[in-house]
């Protein structure tokens, strides 16, 4: 089976103008700064090489600033990189970009591809006539999608009006009208209540393993990755620093923080796969590993002790989890 | 579940889907400005106050005694009528440069980058769309003020060229602020492209006061430019127009709008080259 993306030696360097280092000011530094300009260059993505197979499943992680957005804005063909190659379902995304969008499908969580002053059916019929779809087919799996992600009480609310958690479920439903083969997630589930993100995943998945679709996510939330994705791809520095099954990577990855306030300083609360972090006096700061415990386990254990005030469930931050993955290569 | 069709690289295929995108995006534009009617209302009584303002303005001029070239130009009938259509004109048409500087400074751009269809073509078809049904309405305000006003009516002609001088106008309209709005691939605020633009409107575009009244140093340039096109033709065709200066003028429309059109195209591209390299801000 060909490949639906290989990328080769793929860099982007930005270049942009900063003031010299003890030039004068006012008017005299900015005519010295139009002829004379610091050009500084600030490589995002330093050359990447991987290929994605057809129907796969793969996850780019790293801190912000890796280079993650970096490279999926090349591979959707918005971003011209500044060397290298890639292929994406037969395209060079930044050449024949209008092409590879009738194939592609995204959702940038932090930007919308709905029209906020149109009721969202309005955006949704239009992109009908955008991506050239018939209307019966489209139709079937416009309504398909609407009862999957529950849309249809906003259908006539203009989109800028919805909730960040309608917004994203409208958003997934455009992105899939055209039934791409190919999905790129920038953050698709960030701001999402739990309801929302388990609906995502669970249909990007299914939609991947039913017809298909190769998925490119990229996200902080571990989540999303452990939940949709087969792959890891770790980006730091903008290099890749790691290319691996999700199994190799699930023991960094399958992890939750609960933090515990209490009326009692300390909670003695021990239990398999769960390390305390240090903390504040009545804060509690567990570190769990839900492939052993899971989390409704030691919330209801750390209830049992009773004087618990509040609790707090998140993911530990992907800073950290890229860090522990480095210092576990290391050894 | 595959629903092609897909890219096709034959241009008589490629020019009529977009062709039907720009229509999808066109009523789309109008049914959000007519579901918004309370807005068009407003814009029609504020049309209203302005031309009660304009009119008594040039009602007190005609009443004065001129001398020269000035009072020889003066249309016999006021200038009410003419104020009206450039009026109605000047305020059906959409504020583009603000939907281009949102989308191109705030990012919105990226994601509209990644459909397949031209984002300007569909942005303007979009923005035409609210300004045909903002046309309509003014333009039936204009006549029942004109009615209740019990000013003497412009001939069938003339409210019929002006009419059509007028939307063509409106559409050169969108084009010039549309080059405004890409500016802003430039520079940050597209407020001082504006102001310069809106200054030209006003005097080479004869907004409050016909360009026959210009001296000829002045009057040519300003028949010529695309300023007079998008307001003075169609402000003319109610005071006195003959048919064969309509035709001029509706030759001359269509230059603009060919030549706007394909300024807009190559500016597009070039603030389109530069995004792609340096990335949606």
């Amino acid at each position: 089976m060909n490949p639906a993306i290989t990328v080769k030696e793929l860099r982007k360097a930005y270049r942009y103008s900063r003031r010299r280092r003890g030039a004068p000011n006012g008017p005299l530094r900015a005519l010295a700064g139009l002829f004379n300009p610091d050009i500084v260059e600030v490589e995002a993505v330093a050359g990447v090489s991987f290929t994605v197979a057809a129907g796969e499943r793969v996850a780019v992680i790293g801190p912000n600033g890796a280079g993650k957005s970096t490279t999926l804005k090349m591979l959707s063909g918005v971003l011209e990189p500044s060397a290298g190659a890639a292929d994406v379902l037969g395209f060079t995304p930044w050449r024949q970009r209008r092409a590879l969008a009738y194939e592609i499908g995204v959702v940038f969580g932090q930007r919308s591809q709905l029209w906020s002053e149109l009721p969202v059916r309005d955006s949704f019929s239009l992109l009908r006539r955008i991506y050239d779809q018939p209307e019966g087919a489209c139709r079937r799996r416009r309504d398909a999608l609407i009862e999957r992600f529950g849309v249809g009480e906003v259908l006539d609310q203009p989109a800028g009006r919805l909730s960040l958690g309608q917004r994203m479920r409208c958003e997934i439903v455009a992105s899939l009208l055209h039934a791409p083969r190919l999905l790129f997630l920038d953050e698709p589930t960030i701001g999402l209540d739990v309801t929302a993100k388990a609906a995502i995943r669970d249909f990007v998945r299914e939609q991947s393993l039913n017809e298909g679709q190769t998925v490119v996510l990229t996200s902080h939330d571990t989540r999303d990755i452990e939940l949709v994705c087969e792959r890891v791809i770790v980006i730091n520095a903008g290099r890749i620093v790691l290319d691996r099954p999700i199994a190799d990577l699930r023991r960094f990855i399958a992890r939750k923080l609960v933090t515990l306030q209490s009326q009692a300083p300390t909670l003695a609360l021990e239990l398999p796969g769960v390390a305390r972090r240090p903390a504040e006096p009545h804060t509690t700061i567990l570190e769990i590993d839900t492939r052993r415990t899971r989390v409704d386990v030691v919330i209801a254990a750390a209830l049992a002790l009773g004087g618990i005030e509040d609790v707090t469930v998140e993911d530990p931050p992907m800073e950290e989890v890229v860090h522990e993955i480095y210092a576990a290569l290391d050894k | 579940m595959r629903s092609t069709p897909r890219w096709t690289s034959r241009p008589i295929e490629t020019l009529l889907a977009e062709l039907g995108a720009m229509a999808a995006s066109f009523r789309a534009g109008l049914g959000a400005a007519v579901a918004a009617w309370p807005v068009l209302l407003g814009r029609a009584i504020f049309y209203g106050v302005c031309l009660m303002v304009l009119t008594a303005f040039w009602d007190k001029v005609g009443s004065q005694r001129l001398s020269g070239a000035f009072a020889l130009r003066l249309p016999p009938q006021g200038l009410a009528t003419y104020v009206g259509v450039t009026e109605w004109v000047t305020l059906s048409v959409p504020a583009i440069q603000l939907k281009l500087e949102d989308d191109i400074r705030g990012g919105a751009l990226e994601a509209q980058l990644l459909k397949p269809k031209f984002y300007l073509a569909q942005a303007i078809a979009g923005q035409a769309g609210g300004m045909a049904a903002r046309l309509l309405v003014l333009g039936a305000a204009a006549l029942a003020l004109l009615a209740v006003s019990g000013r003497a009516w412009p001939s069938a002609g003339g409210i019929a060229a002006a009419a059509v001088l007028g939307v063509v106008g409106a559409a050169i309209g969108v084009l010039l602020y549309g080059l405004v709005g890409l500016t802003a691939f430039w520079i940050r605020r597209v407020l001082p492209a504006l102001l310069i633009v809106q200054k030209l409107m006003f005097l080479l575009g004869g907004l409050f006061a016909p360009i026959s009244l210009y001296p000829d140093w002045l009057r040519i340039p300003a028949t010529l430019s695309p300023f007079g096109a998008h307001l003075a033709f169609a402000g003319q065709a109610v005071i006195g127009l003959s048919v064969a200066d309509f035709w001029r003028a509706l030759a001359l429309q269509a230059f603009w709008l060919a030549a706007l059109s394909l300024i807009a195209v190559l500016v597009w591209r070039a603030g389109l080259a530069k995004t792609l390299k340096a990335g949606v801000s």
